[in-house]
């Protein structure tokens, strides 16, 4: 495809790929040509800056090297006169209008234009008269200050606006040298991703609030680590004094971010000094010593014995492997689980891990069709949200959203079906016999309620001309990736089966590029998986049978008890103990008061947890963690990248490293790990999971390796069944397949007086927006989101206070009145610090009523 | 070197006193009938309805006089872009304003010919003969494609020249009272100059 | 010398305005016949035959950029740019005012001829008495079924749009146009690609001058040797000049190319005002270098005012007499291309910037001759170095007159100086690090 070619560059030679910008050419050889305006992870070059320009022999005018491609055979030179000259202008004309207020400024020593003017300027300026004034620094969000003084105006933060995040919030004002950066109307800029800029901008007119004067080049260190906030796993590198986060930045990877960070993880680490952190063990009369403490736990859990069950959650894998045979090993029992709700088994767990059928992050650049199903990617995995725009914008990619809320990327879809909550089974079954069948392709069943992407009005669901179905947008596609939201798993196991029926139905497994690539709900989720933290699976994937220690007899039951199961365990008094390891069920969990129950009907609860919260508060023993900022060990992507999070700054208090406290845990409990440090827990857990099998630190290294990728993937346990459950579901009671485009969403109520709620997981609620003070503006208050007619209808308008009720649980909320919401849905936001709608969730479709509240 | 100081607004947390501007919802916006129904037919005309974005601003500018915050916002509204971009474009070009002015508008050249014809003095005349009266936007402006009638004012956005400076009360007065301004001055009324006997 | 009317022809006649007089005087003929019996080809070769150059100031051949659009079934446009806002020129203006359908049928020809089914005529908002009725033109354009779907039973399609701009100078460069038309901020975009490659909505896109689409419908009537029967042999045809300034009838007159650049501004512009004289004149607008007395007998063609180091432009001449003070020209120039630069590149909207600073240092009599310098090498660290040309549109005037005019500065400086001793002193440098 992409010949590689040969030019001469400073009499040098270099090979490059054709095509290649000319810039890049150079630096591959060594040759530095300075930039200012080229980032080639904001697209397509703009050349506006002109400092990059070189002379290329038979062009008379000199070219920008950003955006020149190369071609064979140019010769090109970067430092004769003529160039020097041009580029010392260059820098002359920026400092027209610089301030030279350099050592009061936040990027002095880390600044290009600093740098760059000392390499290519003129050395002085012979510019004498007035330079241009602005207020200066003003606030361009509660976040980011703006010098405009020093802006150069390179645009960069405005492509990133336009281009990247695609909020087109932030824009030139004016024109000319008069031009300026800025808002509509002086508004704050408020986007998850917008702390971007900072990174982008190069000099010190963008500066993140959070680091303004913390420190100087020289008193820093830069360490790279994994956020592992969401799924997503960014890679980010944290600057540090002494010991200490000050900031945190992006660490460009292309296999996982394509180095853009969201807000969450780029602001979120205030809190590894909150006040709420439990930095020391905790017994329920207070702070004890880690003797007492793990005395008191191991004594707990051999009280438990079999009759104790775990749940896993924000752990890396080393952990979760530990935590998996402190219970299987040593307490012989068998409720392992790191899922919120309902999971499929373990069978369908290896038909989804199948390697081929896996897609990789990257994939999503090159895809032809996405499917996104069942997740909005900007509140669970932010960072696919960017890369989703990226391939339609620069790809053309055609993407289908099939979610029952709406999202942000419905603007760009080519395809957009909305279902009632709790239905994309019903979708996903339709879908299914579409795709399965192509003679029914005419029957558009699976886009009963499809929109036309251009007329998001409350009219629903007509079907224009034209506008193609998801099945025709994924049928014709030849690259195909499916995200898809581990949400959908709690309509029940068929779903699932149904997803990889369509996969199935679409080759996906048999098409290069194309794939599977799960939002789960929780940051470690597949590597907590894969290191055995399931009730049916034990590391590897592999039976539990194989689990049984030799001590324990073979009495245990292979198959342990399921997330719901064990809260009914517990209340039903048939387990005793629990041990939470980084989750707090009464926030984040469906159904809260059953969890409430359940808590409080175990006769012991340890918790392992980074913040004091409701369920510490109700917990026997309490082991602090450590953040991905301290932690030592590895966590493994969603498309089974393994990725090394790193210790960066100090632990605060009396926390430990998490492995040792679980080592000697088991210990206590007369069961020997033989976890001695990081590295030998690393290696115990490669040599349990037979797919790691060999990984070592320096396979992982600064990027990461998926294991899909290594001769080690083939001891994958093979599926039971991997007959294809050909449309599934197609046939099965209850699938909508007969609804036409105009009828109601199936499942929403229209025109009675109860709505069928939705609920999603925002973005910024949680600790995130409460422990971090920076983010604390954007904590969100419970809303309901309606539509036009809904609201109506019940008398409401946006902004009203309302009761939302279920049976006699009420959530109160402000209304919030949206065009692209159904008639007869609902939605309120799960994990709020009050009015938390997990409150309202029972494991079943739930309706309810809206009432204004008195006064 | 000593600690800088840390920005102590920080540690507590920042909180805008305004909600920031996404794309607006028609429903959260009072868009007149017109305006909307204008605005779609003009997103008929073009191939990508972004096209219309200047005249969108025209319309808003019609109607309101200038391109009001409230308008932009409209306007987005109806083509489903944010104010921020429409903003962005509006204060790029020289007629749309984002700032108030009088819905009367006079632009007098003071570009090279005008300049040289007494585009100046032109200028300050009319700014002289538009000192306290109403709704009148008097400005300098480049050159505006008529040097043939220098000097000159565009006037409501119609050209008249050349002008003697005793004739920008005139104008002015005209113009308030909603009179024919300088009827005799009207480029309309020109002939080609290799026509004139002048 | 008489003018020679071509594009001006029964220009004084108010009902050419209306399609019944256009037709009267044999209008629509040409696109009839163009229609009916006339491949896209030959209308193409008829045109790069004719070697009709470009009248927007580039001068490039129009039917040379038609033929470099690919063929095949792709979106294609045609902008007309109407857009005329260089100071010094007003033809299009007169043409769209006078005879609008003669330039719609040359749309609708070279659309053909471009393989264009959707046109634009992009015209400066200042211009609304124009634009206003170039709408009414073409609503009866398209009334008579000249333009629309399935054209005289063609089966092919032309929808034309009169978008108006907003007041920006920039937004006539092409590409500039292009991101106007898109709905953007008017910046000119890099080129590579060119517009006849990727242009309008991404698509292959011809852009021609009204003057240049103008022309179209005689062209194809008459042929290309019939056009060649116009002006030089670099610069075929005729050529609506406008003319303004220290002259006694500034206006637009229709001149073959070629004839003596003194019998434009004396003949047919009656030349200086009474007891003045001719200093120094723009040949083609005011970012054409000027020329002096001594080079009033070039031919006004593209070739000779190249020659003579500056350009023929837009076709627009602007007379300064012995009255005008050249550094106070330069200043009012640069002052205009520093408020029209877009900002989007770095030479540009800085070296305007400066040099407008510099400028009024210089007429304020605050300056030395050092700044004269500076001023110099101002002007040539933005040539060639910008995203456009609208830098050099400003660099090439203003370093034309520092270099021809350079005691004149200087005693401007001096005589400024004394009127104000103030002004002897030097702006303060900024200090490192004043600003808090
Ligand atoms: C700053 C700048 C302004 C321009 N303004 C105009 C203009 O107002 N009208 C015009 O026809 N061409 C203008 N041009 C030239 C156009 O870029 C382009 O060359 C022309 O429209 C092509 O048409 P033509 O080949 O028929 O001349 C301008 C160029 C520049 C760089
Ligand atoms: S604020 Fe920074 S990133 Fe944005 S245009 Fe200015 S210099 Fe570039
Ligand atoms: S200089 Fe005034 S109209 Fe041109």
């Amino acid at each position: 495809m992409s010949r590689e070619v040969t030019l001469i560059i400073d009499g040098r030679e270099v090979s490059a790929t054709e095509g290649e910008m000319l810039h890049d050419a150079a630096k591959r050889g060594d040759v530095e040509i300075p930039v200012f305006c080229y980032e080639p992870k904001l697209g397509d070059p703009v050349g506006a800056c002109r400092m990059c320009l070189v002379e290329i022999e038979g062009i008379p005018k000199l070219q920008t090297s950003c955006s020149t491609p190369v071609r064979d055979g140019m010769v090109v030179h970067t430092r004769t006169e003529q160039v020097k000259h041009a580029q010392s202008a260059v820098v002359e004309f920026l400092l027209v209008n610089h301030p030279l207020d350099c050592p009061v400024c936040d990027k002095g020593g880390e600044c290009p234009l600093q740098d760059i003017s000392m390499g290519w300027g003129p050395g002085k300026s012979r510019m004498t008269d007035q330079k241009r004034h602005f207020e200066k620094p003003i606030e361009l969000s509660p976040l980011v200050a703006i010098d405009r003084e020093r802006c150069i105006l390179c645009y960069r933060c405005v492509r990133f606006s336009q281009e990247i995040s695609e909020d087109s919030q932030l824009q030139l004002l004016e024109r000319g040298d008069r031009t300026f950066v800025g808002t509509f109307d002086d508004r704050p800029y408020v986007d998850p991703f917008h702390g971007n800029i900072t990174d982008l901008c190069p000099v010190g007119a963008l500066t993140s609030y959070t680091y303004r004067f913390r420190a100087r080049p020289w008193d820093i260190e830069q360490a790279g680590s994994v956020c592992t906030l969401c799924p997503s796993q960014c890679n980010v590198s944290f600057t540090v004094r002494d010991e200490q986060v000050k900031r945190v930045i992006a660490r460009d990877n292309p296999d996982v971010d394509d180095g853009w960070l969201c807000d969450r993880g780029r602001y979120g680490f205030e809190m590894f000094a909150a006040e709420e952190r439990v930095s020391e063990p905790r017994l329920r009369g207070g702070a004890v010593n880690w003797d007492e403490a793990l005395a008191k736990a191991a004594a707990a859990l051999k009280a438990g014995g079999a009759e104790t069950a775990a749940i896993v959650g924000d752990a890396s894998n080393e952990e979760g492997y530990l935590v998996q045979r402190v219970l299987r090993e040593a307490l012989g029992s068998p409720h392992v689980e790191s899922r919120v709700s309902h999971g499929p088994s373990r069978n369908t767990m290896l038909r989804l891990a199948q390697p081929e059928l896996s897609a990789r992050v990257r994939d999503i650049d090159d895809a032809d069709a996405i499917l996104v199903v069942g997740s909005d990617p900007l509140h669970s995995s932010p960072i696919l949200d960017l890369r989703i725009r990226k391939a339609m914008r620069r790809n053309g990619a055609k993407l289908v959203v099939a979610t029952d809320r709406p999202t942000t990327l419905d603007g760009g879809a080519a395809a957009i079906v909305r279902y009632a909550p709790r239905e994309a089974s019903a979708f996903l079954a339709g879908l299914a016999a579409d795709v399965g069948t192509p003679s029914s392709l005419a029957t558009r069943r699976s886009d009963a309620e499809v929109l036309t992407p251009d007329a998001p009005s409350s009219s629903r669901a007509k079907r224009s001309e034209g506008v193609p179905t998801s099945a025709e947008v994924l049928s014709n596609a030849e690259r195909v990736v499916v995200i898809w939201g581990e949400r959908i798993a709690r309509e029940g196991e068929e779903a699932i089966g149904t997803l990889l029926g369509i996969a199935e139905a679409l080759d996906l497994a048999g098409k290069e590029g194309s794939g599977l690539l799960e939002i789960p709900d929780l940051t470690n989720a597949r590597g907590l998986r894969e290191a055995g933290c399931l009730p049916d699976a034990g590391p590897g994937l592999t039976e539990t049978k194989s689990m049984l220690s030799p001590s324990q007899g073979s009495n245990m039951p292979l198959v342990g008890k399921g997330t719901e199961e064990i809260r009914e365990g517990l209340e039903s008094g048939e387990l005793t103990t629990l041990l939470l390891f980084g989750v707090d069920p009464l926030r984040d969990f469906p159904d809260t008061p059953a969890w409430q129950r359940a808590l409080a009907a175990a006769d012991h609860l340890i918790v392992f947890s980074t913040f004091e919260n409701a369920t510490t508060k109700m917990a026997d023993v309490v082991f602090p963690l450590e953040t991905h900022a301290e932690k030592d060990g590895t966590v493994t992507h969603p498309d089974g990248r393994l990725q090394r999070v790193r210790p960066s700054a100090s632990r605060p208090g009396d926390i430990r490293p998490n492995w040792g406290v679980l080592a000697e845990l088991s210990q206590t409990l007369g069961h020997d790990t033989g976890v001695t440090s990081q590295p030998s827990a690393f290696a115990a857990l490669a040599e349990a999971v037979p797919f790691y099998a060999g990984i070592t630190d320096a396979d992982i290294a600064g990027r990461g390796v998926r294991w899909q990728d290594r001769d080690a993937a083939a001891s994958l346990p093979v599926p039971e069944s991997a007959v294809p459950e050909r449309a599934a579901g197609a046939g099965s009671p209850g699938t909508p397949r007969d609804s036409e485009p105009g009828d109601p969403v199936p499942g929403a109520h229209p025109a009675s007086s109860s709505l069928t709620l939705g609920t999603y997981r925002d973005l910024w609620a949680g600790p995130i927006t409460e422990l971090n003070p920076p983010l604390k503006f954007l904590q969100p208050r419970q809303r309901v989101e309606l539509s036009l007619s809904d609201a109506k209808r019940l008398n409401v308008s946006s902004g009203d206070e309302v009761d939302v009720s279920q049976n006699g649980t009420t959530v109160r909320a402000h209304v919030s009145i949206r065009e692209r919401i159904e008639p007869g849905v609902c939605f309120l936001i799960e994990g709020t610090a009050e009015d938390n709608a997990n409150g309202l969730l029972n494991g079943s479709p739930v309706s309810v009523t809206i009432e204004k509240t008195a006064g | 070197m000593a600690d800088f100081p840390v920005d102590q607004a920080v540690s507590e947390g920042r909180v805008p006193e305004r909600s920031p501007e996404l794309v607006p919802e028609l429903h959260e916006v009072e868009c007149p009938p017109e305006l909307r129904e204008q605005i779609e037919t003009l997103i008929g005309r073009y191939p990508d309805r972004h096209s219309v974005s200047i005249p969108a601003l025209w319309a808003v500018q019609r109607l309101y006089g200038w391109c009001t915050p409230e308008g932009i916002r409209q306007a987005a509204a109806v083509m489903r872009v944010t104010p921020a971009y429409l903003e962005s474009v509006a204060s790029f070009y020289d007629l749309l304003h984002t700032e108030p002015v009088g819905s009367h508008k006079v632009a007098v050249c003071t570009n090279i010919s005008c300049w040289m014809r007494g585009g100046d003095e032109l200028l300050d005349a009319f700014r002289a003969a538009a000192e306290g009266r109403e709704d009148l936007f008097v400005t300098g402006f480049e050159c505006l494609g008529a040097c043939d009638i220098a000097p000159m004012a565009s006037i409501d956005e119609r050209y008249f020249g050349p002008l003697e400076t005793a004739e920008a009360h005139t104008a002015i007065d005209q113009l308030l009272a909603g009179e024919n301004v300088l009827p005799e001055k009207s480029l309309e009324k020109r002939p080609l100059a290799g026509d004139s006997d002048a | 010398m008489p003018e020679t009317r071509v594009l001006l022809e029964h220009a004084e006649d108010p009902a050419l305005r209306e399609i019944e007089g256009y037709k009267r005087y044999g209008g629509y003929a040409t696109l009839e016949k163009a229609y009916r019996e006339m491949e896209a080809d030959v209308i193409l070769k008829e045109l790069e035959d004719s070697g009709l150059r470009g009248r927007g100031g580039a001068g490039f051949s129009m039917g040379k950029k038609a033929s470099f659009l690919p063929r095949g079934e792709m979106a294609k446009y045609l902008c007309c740019n109407a857009d005329e806002s260089e100071p010094g020129a007003f033809k299009d203006r007169e043409l769209m005012q006078r005879n609008p359908h003669q330039l719609i049928e040359g749309i609708a020809i070279a659309a053909i001829a471009a393989g264009a089914g959707h046109a634009f005529i992009f015209i400066r908002g200042e211009y609304d008495a124009q634009a206003d009725i170039l709408d009414a033109a073409v609503a009866e354009a398209y009334e008579a079924g000249y333009l629309g779907k399935d054209i005289l039973g063609s089966r092919r399609d032309l929808e034309l749009v009169v978008h108006r701009g907003a007041g920006a100078y920039i937004c006539g460069e092409e590409t500039a146009l292009l991101d106007a038309l898109e709905g953007k901020r008017g910046n000119p975009r890099l080129k590579p690609p060119f517009p006849a490659v990727q242009g309008l909505y991404g698509g292959p896109t011809l852009i021609n001058n009204v003057e240049t689409l103008s022309n179209v419908p005689r062209i194809v009537a008459h042929g290309a040797e019939w056009f060649r029967g116009f002006g030089t042999e670099q610069s075929p045809g005729t050529k609506v000049v406008s003319v303004s300034g220290g002259v006694r009838r500034s206006g637009n007159y229709e001149v073959e190319l070629g004839i003596p650049t003194r019998e434009l501004i004396y003949d047919l512009a009656g030349g200086p005002l009474e007891g003045r004289e001719v200093k120094a004149f723009y040949p083609g607008g005011s970012s054409s270098p000027v020329l002096t007395p001594a080079e009033l007998d070039l031919p006004y063609s593209f070739e000779a005012m190249a020659e003579a180091g500056s350009m023929l432009g837009s076709g627009s001449i602007i007379v300064a007499d012995d009255s005008v003070s050249i550094p106070h020209m330069a200043l009012r120039t640069a002052r205009f291309y520093h408020h029209e630069s877009c900002g989007k590149c770095t030479p540009c909207r800085e070296g305007t910037n400066w040099t407008v600073k510099m400028l009024e240092r210089v007429v304020r009599g605050e300056a030395t001759p050092m700044d004269l310098d500076i001023i110099s090498s101002v002007q040539d660290n933005i040539m060639g170095h910008c995203l456009c040309v609208l830098g050099d549109s400003m660099a090439m005037p203003v370093s034309a007159m520092v270099k021809k005019f350079r005691p004149e500065f200087e005693d401007v400086i001096a005589s400024a100086a004394e009127a104000s001793p103030i002004a002897a002193v030097q702006g303060v440098p900024e200090t490192l690090g004043a600003a808090r």
